[in-house]
């Protein structure tokens, strides 16, 4: 099943138990964001909200693909898959052909049902919401992607990058320079003052979403095939040279512009902190806004674990590192990033067959694209399971050496990190760790290495399948 | 009830009987709340002694308890004419 857009996803979320319609009014100036909020810290349904404030016709969708659950939907698959089903079936779609993206005709696109273009087109006029008391001004793009491209060779990027209104014509957001867009902007547009085509999409269908939150080095309108099965369609947009997703909610066109810089922030951020300061901040004026009957706004709310940044960025940088340390040869079993870090710690499965290969897979890792989103590697033995935070605490708490299994570098970071003074936040100064877990492999096997004492281990296999099989028997609820 | 609240660092940055520029936000009721005013001003630590009521904020979203008043001046365009 792949949806085409936001509605066929909500409906599925509905079928599956994954949705709240709210049919009273709600206030857009907090009333939303908390219940986005809540609904992140109770792992709830998704709220549709019917009817806003101030905005007749328009409605919010919260909390899209804030679980597992939500993010199997997604993919067509059964809600109860497991996290490693869900993450080999990503691994099987994006290791396959990019699938390109095909062009649609204007009068089959939803998201042209409404055109508003020039002086008219008003981002008042649309229900950005205060997602947080004292954030600096009303995030309407928090569950979106901004769409770029490379002036010299034409590549396409989809990034999520927040985006506050400042006032009727105008945006701020961080587009940070290592960031795929902000490589571009910063590198080439801005040194020749010009402005940058943008367009930001509201409300894709949820798979387009997924890819613009993945950092594979693929395009996006292509990476989005690959996990659809089928190619996106995509339609041109009207004041700027770049296409969009057809079945989007709302598009937002414009310009970047080069050579002057407004208050931004400052938001709750994905690590839940309000970490990086208000400070003067990229400017995206608008020139068209385009958008279906009936519209709705995607909030994301940013905070505590967990919501869509922690969630769907561990799920994607996870795999990426897997897909990065399987092509370097390194044999690791495999790698998952605990939606609950924040998407700071990275935990690494492998076969270790020779000495200090933690320490060649935490470089690999903090020396890549990827590497300023996370701090923490942590690398356990093959018969860890990745995928279970207790046997990733007790490995980290019985298998690490504190003085030889704790390595610290210097690298890069991001602003947001809630550890850094506020001078190395200004530098990108990012202070990495390795968690060591692995026994070293000059111990004696018999002699010195510890053995680990758990049902799987110390139990012959006939006694476990007789425990496992008459567990029920014995009294226990079902497994 | 204020009518602007304005960022700031720390209140060194809201000189009293000296013109400001400020980034002011809009905070009466209704579908433009929140909308930027970028403007010159005098502000005071007295809240009666201008017509408006102003918010204080710091860098993280924290209210200041103690309200200024402002007297609003000019508006101030910070955005290059040629992309307006």
């Amino acid at each position: 099943m792949v949806f085409k857009d936001n509605r066929e996803f909500i409906e599925a979320l509905e079928k599956a138990g994954e949705l709240v319609t709210i049919e009273q009014e709600v206030d857009w100036d907090l009333e939303a964001g908390a219940i986005v909020r809540k609904v992140c810290e109770e792992k709830a349904p998704s709220p549709l909200m019917n009817k806003i404030k101030d905005y007749p016709g328009h409605r919010y969708l919260g909390a899209p693909l804030t679980s597992h659950r939500k993010l199997a939907l997604a993919m067509g698959l059964d809600p109860d898959s497991s996290i490693p089903e869900i993450a080999a079936e990503y691994l099987k779609r994006t290791n396959r052909s990019p699938v390109e993206p095909v062009l649609i005709e204007k009068e089959q696109a939803p998201c042209k049902e409404n055109i508003i273009i020039g002086p008219e087109a008003d981002l008042f006029s649309l229900p950005g919401p205060m997602v947080h008391d004292g954030d600096g001004g009303r995030y309407l793009c928090t569950w979106h992607f901004v769409v770029t491209k490379d002036p010299d060779n034409g590549d396409v990027n989809w990034g999520m990058y927040r985006q506050m209104v400042y006032d009727h014509k105008t945006m701020t957001g961080p587009l940070l320079p290592f960031s795929d867009g902000g490589k571009v902007f910063h590198g080439k547009y801005k040194p020749r003052g010009e402005a940058m085509p943008f367009a930001t999409v509201i409300g894709p269908d949820p798979l387009s979403a997924v890819a613009a939150s993945a950092p594979s080095p693929i395009p996006e309108t292509k990476f989005t095939g690959m996990l659809m099965e089928q190619p996106v369609e995509l339609v041109k947009c009207e004041t700027v040279d770049l296409e969009v997703p057809a079945h989007a909610e709302i598009v937002i066109e414009g310009e970047i512009l080069p050579d002057v810089s407004l208050e931004e922030g400052p938001f709750g951020e994905y690590t839940g902190y309000r970490t990086s300061p208000r400070d003067l901040r990229t400017v995206y004026r608008v020139k068209a806004i385009t958008y279906r009957n009936d519209p709705i706004t995607t909030i994301s709310n940013m905070g505590v674990p967990t919501d869509e940044g922690q969630l769907l960025r561990s799920f994607t940088l996870g795999l990426e590192m897997d897909k990065l340390l399987r092509n370097q040869g390194i044999p690791i079993t495999g790698v998952y990033m605990l939606p609950e870090s924040t998407h700071h710690l990275v935990v690494v499965g492998v076969k270790a067959i020779y000495t200090n290969i933690a320490t060649q897979i935490a470089q690999a890792v903090f020396g890549s694209k990827l590497g300023p989103w996370f701090h923490m590697v942590l690398v356990v033995d093959d018969k860890t399971d990745i995928y279970n935070v207790d046997e990733i605490i007790h490995a980290l708490c019985t298998r690490c050496h504190p003085i030889n299994g704790i390595h610290v570098y210097q690298g890069v970071g991001t602003p947001l990190y809630p550890f850094l003074s506020a001078a190395e936040r200004k530098k990108s100064v990012g202070p990495k760790v390795l968690f060591d877990c692995t026994f070293p492999l000059d111990w004696d096997p018999f002699s010195e290495v510890p053995s680990l004492v758990s049902f799987k281990n110390v139990y012959p296999k006939e006694i476990q399948d007789k425990v496992l099989n008459n567990w029920e028997k014995y009294g226990f609820k079902p497994r | 009830m204020f009518h602007y609240d304005v960022f700031v660092n720390s209140l060194a940055d809201l000189p009293e009987e000296k013109e400001v520029q400020l980034a002011l936000r809009d905070l009466a009721a209704g579908t433009h709340k929140y909308c930027y005013k970028n403007v010159s001003a005098l502000v005071s630590a007295d809240q009666e002694k201008y017509e408006h009521k102003l918010q204080i904020r710091f860098g993280r979203g924290q209210v200041h308890e103690i309200p200024y008043s402002i007297k609003i001046l000019n508006p101030v365009e910070r955005i290059p004419e040629r992309w307006l």
